[in-house]
């Protein structure tokens, strides 16, 4: 599903400020693998999620996500892509304020060629999914960090994506709200999506459903390990 | 300095002219570089600098271009307001015959326009695709333009300052001498064979066009566009004159006759240009035309129905023809 080969990123590449947030990744996520990117802040977690979302390019390396080379695309290509292939879970929420719940899940839909009818189905489909469909008409600004986390998730599914990516999720939700996330993603796991989640949010170490926990340090890979299982989350949860 | 280079209009052109050629000279050099070292399989960090430059300097080559096809009816304006300082010019016509750089710089700016507007129609097909399959052709393309540029910015130089304000120019006096125009003709044609000529070549640049004989609608629009040019200056001229001895391809342009000759110029350059992006995206570049064939028919017909309108509503008017 996704494929990375010596992938480095340089930010301010060729002045004295030159960063290199990633070193020669090399990393194979399968399809329907769910996978836990953890690390310390600026271990080159987001970064990485940026470059599998083409929301970036990588300054050398090769990126594969789906059979498609996804490392060069021309700007407009990414933006199809992404609107097509990739759903997209950010620690700020990133949602519009002055719309509500509903007309913030549809935003991704807008440009798909799709009915009205339809657009809203998928839209109600993937509110409830997120368990935030009771807020629809609710203005986003009037909703808490978890509501709005429910958005932001019910955003990324609406138009079904092959993969989610989730960019320190649970960064600004309480407890409570972080084992609400996790179930969603234990759902998604379940439905067979291909999940990438960059955190170090110690919550999602030892989860069952979690293939592989990958360690960041200093933009490397430093130990790609399997899951162990966890403890009582599930019951927590 | 001589009072042209101190005009208004001139100021403008020439500061506007400098800049955009300055950028076209660093995307030139930059150009090179890329021609030499691109590998699009390779996933080195040198190509992808070389492809986010790319971006880069095509966007500036893209924001140029577009400019200078707005710079050309610029061009004609500001000569057209040099009549004023000219002795002896009434408009551009003067103006342009004003030195010998006049007449091979207007010419080079109408290929020019040409070959952006090609330029512009491989650098789309470029940026629709997913691995820049026409980085390397359209870089070689820009070179060549790049060169008539450079001879376009020479002559641009050499034309202003070279247009003398004390010396009478040969404006009107040559041609309103033509009375009937038959003398400046080509091809030993006189004004019914002309205009015969004219429809039949639009018929067929129309029938062509809309049955996809692309190669053969090349030729027939090129030679359309030049018997266009004498039928307007030789004939529909005189009715938007409404004077059969002004035979003029300029002062339609002026305020006194609502400024028409930049749509009925603008009609036509950009209808042939259509048909022509349309041959060559078709049969070369293997792409649907359908938009570029309908707006050459669309262009091209609102210049036959406008050159025709002239003596149409002449003749409504009088009820006689020049």
């Amino acid at each position: 599903m996704v494929i990375l080969e010596k992938v480095s990123k340089v930010y301010n590449e060729g002045t004295t400020q030159a960063f290199e947030a990633l070193k020669e990744i090399d990393l194979h996520i399968a399809g329907g693998e769910t996978v836990v990117l953890s690390g310390v802040s600026g271990s080159g977690k987001s970064t990485l999620l940026s470059l599998i979302a083409a929301l970036d390019k990588p300054s050398s390396g090769k990126i594969e996500v789906g059979g498609e080379l996804i490392s060069k695309l021309p700007d407009i290509h990414a933006s199809a892509y992404r609107a097509k292939r990739i759903g997209i879970i950010f620690q700020h929420f990133n949602l519009l304020e002055a719309l509500n719940v509903e007309e913030n899940v549809i935003v991704p839909l807008i440009n798909s060629g799709l009915k009205t009818e339809e657009i809203r189905q998928k839209a109600a489909k993937s509110m409830e999914m997120a368990a935030i469909s009771h807020k629809a008409s609710q203005q986003v600004n009037a909703l808490s960090g978890g509501e709005k986390q429910r958005c932001a998730i019910a955003r990324a599914l609406v138009h079904d994506p092959e993969l989610i990516l989730c960019d320190e999720p649970t960064a600004n939700l309480d407890r409570a709200n972080s084992l609400k996330f996790i179930e969603i993603l234990r759902s998604l796991h379940h439905m067979g999506k291909t999940v990438v989640v960059a955190t170090h949010d110690p919550l999602f170490e030892g989860l069952p459903f979690v293939d592989r926990v990958i360690h960041m340090e200093d933009g490397r890979i430093v130990e790609p390990a399997g899951a162990a299982p966890s403890a009582d989350l599930t019951e927590e949860s | 300095m001589n009072e042209i280079l101190l005009s208004n209009e001139v100021i403008v052109y020439l500061l506007a002219e400098t800049v955009l050629y300055l950028l076209l000279f660093i995307a030139f050099l930059v150009t090179l570089g890329l021609l030499k070292r691109w590998n699009f399989d390779a996933f080195t960090s040198e190509q992808f600098q070389l492809e986010n430059r790319s971006y880069l300097v095509m966007t500036i080559i893209l924001f140029v271009m577009l400019l200078k096809i707005l710079l050309l009816p610029y061009f004609v304006y500001t000569i057209d307001r040099l009549s004023d300082l000219v002795p002896g010019a009434m408009c551009a016509a003067g103006v342009i015959k004003a030195n010998a750089y006049g007449n091979p710089l207007l010419s080079l700016k109408i290929v020019i326009l040409f070959l952006s507007g090609l330029w512009l129609s491989i650098n789309r097909l470029d940026l629709g695709a997913k691995n820049y399959p026409y980085m390397k052709l359209k870089s070689w393309f820009f070179i060549v333009v790049f060169l008539f540029l450079s001879a376009e910015f020479i002559l641009d130089i050499l034309y202003f300052t070279h247009i003398e304000t004390t010396n009478p120019v040969s404006c009107c006096s040559v041609i309103f001498g033509q009375t009937g125009g038959a003398n400046g003709l080509p091809l030993g044609l006189d004004i019914p064979k002309l205009l015969i000529l004219f429809y039949l070549l639009f018929a067929l640049v129309v029938l062509t066009l809309l049955s996809d004989l692309l190669l053969l609608s090349l030729p027939a629009t090129l030679f359309f566009a030049v018997i266009a040019y004498y039928a307007v200056v030789y004939f529909f001229g005189t009715y938007i004159y409404e004077l059969p001895t002004h035979q003029c391809p300029f002062c339609m342009l002026q305020d006194h006759y609502y400024y028409v000759g930049y749509l009925l110029w603008g009609l036509l350059l950009f209808g042939v240009f259509f048909a022509i992006d349309a041959a060559v995206m078709q049969k070369i570049f293997k792409q649907p035309a359908e938009t570029l064939k309908r707006n050459a028919l669309l262009l091209l017909s609102l210049f036959v129905l406008l050159c025709s309108a002239y003596v149409a509503g002449y003749y409504f008017k009088n009820g006689v023809l020049l």
